[in-house]
């Protein structure tokens, strides 16, 4: 009973800058093929492109590369409400209509830069259901990216079991160092 | 009686019955079958073995269809058992949902279940504390329930008993109001754990912060590995099951050595409906069963019956059990049955920061962590609330993740965490006070699927357990504030009663017949071949984790009850 509360507490505390530790969440492409189609597929090209946006393919693969978005679509299926997945249908399809606007063509057919600018332009949208959907997709982006089998195995250093406990270690180089 | 019958009854007859194959269950099947018993164990549920029906217990992180999560489907359907922390899409398997098994809430209340061979055992979080005779003398002392009929020294060496057997991690603290077992080498603490351990110490010569003492193998003993258990190996998904035997469950240890004896029949699928009680024996003969897949009702009989069911199921049981004797529930002359229950309160919480040790930090998980014994009207009645609560603390580094922007400064930085500073967090265990007014009875409408009566639960809270939720806020920020933690909040989660499931009492153990329903071997007043050593036979509830006492008094009992067979008074 304590450890998970105190867990919570501790993610619950700071907000959205902790999350729990990568060992509770991950997937892989494989386990979320989707019982039924959920999103047109213009809304799930949106929704891939959006990803990609957020987490692009660098010297490692991109959101894209692992599927994220079909994560998201499993997640957003299965676990939402009615309302929030009409929000979120309704936010990949303002997504699209703000890309013909400023350039003319589907968000998914858009340069980098395109893209990324209108994701700019959402980020800072007055419109509250607009914003609700930006940090929706980036939220679950981020999730979907850091519990995917590529990166929790080769990216991070996922240990299924530790095998131990050691209450007072010095803090790694890595983790320690302030990333700005 | 025709010849067939007689067949029937034959093959139906064991030495004794034991209803449940949880925790309590379990270790009586353990002890009578190796006392030599012929024993069969009935369970509502389905048989879950050992490994094998561990469906999650090596599924990775990301082969969960929706990371743990629950679909909303489930959430929807399940309102109740959702509210458990640890019901989510690795263990849903091990919860009783909602609409299979509806009870009447005439006030709310959280009834968390777990109907499967091991009972609530699989999920547990093995947290394992003995009571003091503060807890036995308790009520005697300020007079809100009714004497023990036993005190610390009459069970001080079963626990010992079942420790060695379960395997207990704990360190030897030397406190009277938590008196020392069986351990083997304690988990490890962190540095602001020890810091908020010393700072206490420092300031209060009657609190205390120790590790907690956990049903976690940390060091084999060759008891351990005759079990076929080895040890723990720090993953802490233990809710899932675990395939090293690395924590006690039935499942891993007193039902694969039960059956080891030959002794044991294990059926599961077998919801019990009541006890047959013999008026001209003056005693319970045997069992009705409802068979849940044919549906149809059979009877086993035997000289001793052992009544393990959780808590709130036995007394449905001794309810459902009448007979013209017996017309109010089975032994219950004293009209006590089904009342005086009571539960432990874990509704409030605190967290914090430190902003000291950024040096070190963790490396690894531990399945456990550091508890406070009850400090509070221990020696006298100090407070304006009667008795007390402990309580959980951790501390712990989280990585933090700048988490700004998007593309590939948001990529670098979300793999490039930070380690963020240390929280501290505690939540209290408080003890309530089993009242009259708190009682559980048998709906006379309603059915469950298997045509019992519906439970009807009727708990609250009291002004006494507010009174003690603002004291354990009190303190606790005081000891957090002398610790030197920052940025301290409270919580008052107000979750329904049953939620922290230590629901206790209705069928509860005393001195007089008149006032009580079991005596001192936890053995039915005026059934003497019946015997309940779950949570329905706890006086009082105390502040401890419940169930190594359940094992206790089962081991105790099962000693009892065969020596007593074997004299022929059974
Ligand atoms: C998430 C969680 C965390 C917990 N943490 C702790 C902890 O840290 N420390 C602690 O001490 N306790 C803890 N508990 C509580 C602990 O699990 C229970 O106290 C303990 O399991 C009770 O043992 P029991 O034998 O009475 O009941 P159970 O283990 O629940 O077993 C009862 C069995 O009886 C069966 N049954 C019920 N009715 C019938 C019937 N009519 N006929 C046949 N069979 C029947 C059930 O199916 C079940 O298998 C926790 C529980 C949960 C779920
Ligand atoms: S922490 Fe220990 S007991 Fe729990 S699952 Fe892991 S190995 Fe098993």
């Amino acid at each position: 009973m304590e450890r998970r509360s105190a867990l919570k507490t501790m993610a619950g505390a700071v907000g959205g800058l902790i999350s729990l530790p990568a060992w509770a969440t991950g997937w892989t492409p494989e386990t979320v093929s989707l019982s039924r189609q959920f999103f047109s597929p213009q809304q799930e090209a949106v929704l891939a492109a959006l990803t990609e946006t957020i987490i692009p393919k660098t010297d490692t693969p991109g959101a894209r590369e692992l599927n994220v978005y079909q994560f998201i679509q499993k997640v957003v299926a299965d676990c939402y409400d009615k309302a929030s997945q009409t929000k979120f249908q309704k936010g990949l399809d303002t997504a699209d209509e703000l890309a013909k606007k400023s350039f003319g063509k589907s968000f998914s057919e858009g340069e980098p830069a395109q893209q990324a600018a209108v994701l700019t332009q959402m980020s800072q949208s007055g419109d509250p259901d607009l914003k609700a959907f930006y940090s929706m997709v980036k939220g679950l982006t981020i999730k979907g990216y850091l519990n995917s089998e590529y990166v929790m195995t080769n990216l991070t250093n996922f240990q299924f079991m530790p095998g131990h406990y050691y209450g007072c270690v010095p803090v790694p180089a890595k983790t320690g160092t302030k990333s700005d | 009686m025709s010849y067939f019958n007689i067949d029937a009854q034959a093959q139906n007859t064991y030495d004794a019955i034991v209803i449940g194959s949880g925790i309590s269950g379990g270790w009586s099947a353990k002890e009578l079958t190796g006392k030599g018993l012929r024993t069969l164990v009935l369970e509502r549920g389905r048989d879950v073995r050992h490994i094998t029906d561990y469906p999650t217990t090596m599924t990775q992180p990301w082969e969960f269809e929706h990371r743990g999560q629950l679909t909303h489907e489930m959430k929807e359907a399940n309102p109740i058992i959702s509210r458990c922390y640890a019901f989510y899409e690795g263990t849903h398997q091990f919860f009783v949902k909602d609409a299979e098994h509806p009870y009447v809430q005439e006030k709310p209340f959280d009834w968390i279940r777990g109907y499967q061979v091991g009972g609530k055992s699989l999920m547990w979080a093995r947290q394992t504390q003995r009571w003091s005779d503060f807890d036995f003398d308790g009520p005697a002392r300020d007079g809100f329930a009714v004497d023990w009929p036993i005190r610390y020294a009459d069970l001080a060496p079963w626990y010992s008993y079942v420790e060695r057997f379960a395997g207990i991690t704990g360190n030897k603290d030397g406190l009277p109001n938590l008196p020392d077992g069986e351990f083997l080498p304690p988990h490890e603490w962190n540095c602001v754990e020890k810091h908020f351990q010393k700072e206490v110490a420092k300031r209060y010569k009657d609190r205390h912060v120790i590790m907690g003492r956990a049903a976690h193998i940390t060091q084999p003993q060759p008891i351990h590995f005759q079990q076929g258990r080895a040890q723990c190996q720090h993953r802490t998904i233990c809710e899932r099951g675990c395939p090293f035997g690395g924590y006690f469950s039935s499942n891993a240890s007193t039902i694969p050595w039960a059956a080891k004896t030959g002794k044991l029949t294990l059926r599961p699928n077998s919801v019990v409906h009541s006890i047959i009680y013999d008026e001209q024996k003056g005693k319970a003969t045997g069992v009705r069963v409802v068979d849940t897949e044919t549906k149809q009702m059979k009877e086993y009989y035997a000289r001793i019956i052992f009544l393990n069911a959780a808590a709130l199921n036995s007394n449905l049981v001794l309810l459902n059990s009448t007979s013209r004797r017996f017309p109010n529930g089975l032994g219950n002359d004293s009209g006590t049955l089904g009342k005086y229950v009571a539960f432990h309160n874990y509704r409030a919480g605190i967290s914090a920061e430190f902003d000291g040790n950024l040096d070190s930090t963790t490396d690894g998980r531990r399945p456990n962590s550091p508890y406070i014994p009850r400090f509070r009207n221990l020696y006298k009645q100090e407070t304006d609330f009667l008795r007390g609560y402990a309580a959980g603390f951790t501390a712990g580094r989280a990585t933090k993740t700048n988490q700004e922007g998007f593309g590939a400064d948001l990529k670098n930085n979300l793999l490039n965490p930070t380690l963020g500073g240390w929280h501290v967090g505690s939540h209290m265990m408080g003890e309530t006070i089993p009242k009259e007014s708190s009682y559980v009875a048998l709906d006379s409408n309603l059915k469950d699927p298997f045509g019992i009566p519906q439970l009807k639960i009727n708990i609250g809270y009291d002004d006494n357990d507010d009174k003690m939720v603002k004291d354990y806020q009190e303190q606790m920020t005081e000891m957090f504030t002398a610790a030197g933690f920052t940025n301290i909040r409270l919580r008052d989660d107000h979750r329904n009663p049953g939620l922290d499931i230590h629901e206790m009492g209705g069928v509860r153990m005393g001195k007089d017949p008149k006032t009580s329903m079991l005596n001192k071997w936890n053995q039915l007043h005026a059934v003497k071949n019946v015997f309940v050593t779950d949570g329905a036979s706890m006086t009082s509830t105390s502040t401890q984790n419940p169930s190594l006492t359940y094992m206790a008094m089962s081991a105790r009992s099962a000693d009892y009850a065969v020596k007593e067979m074997k004299k022929g008074l059974l």
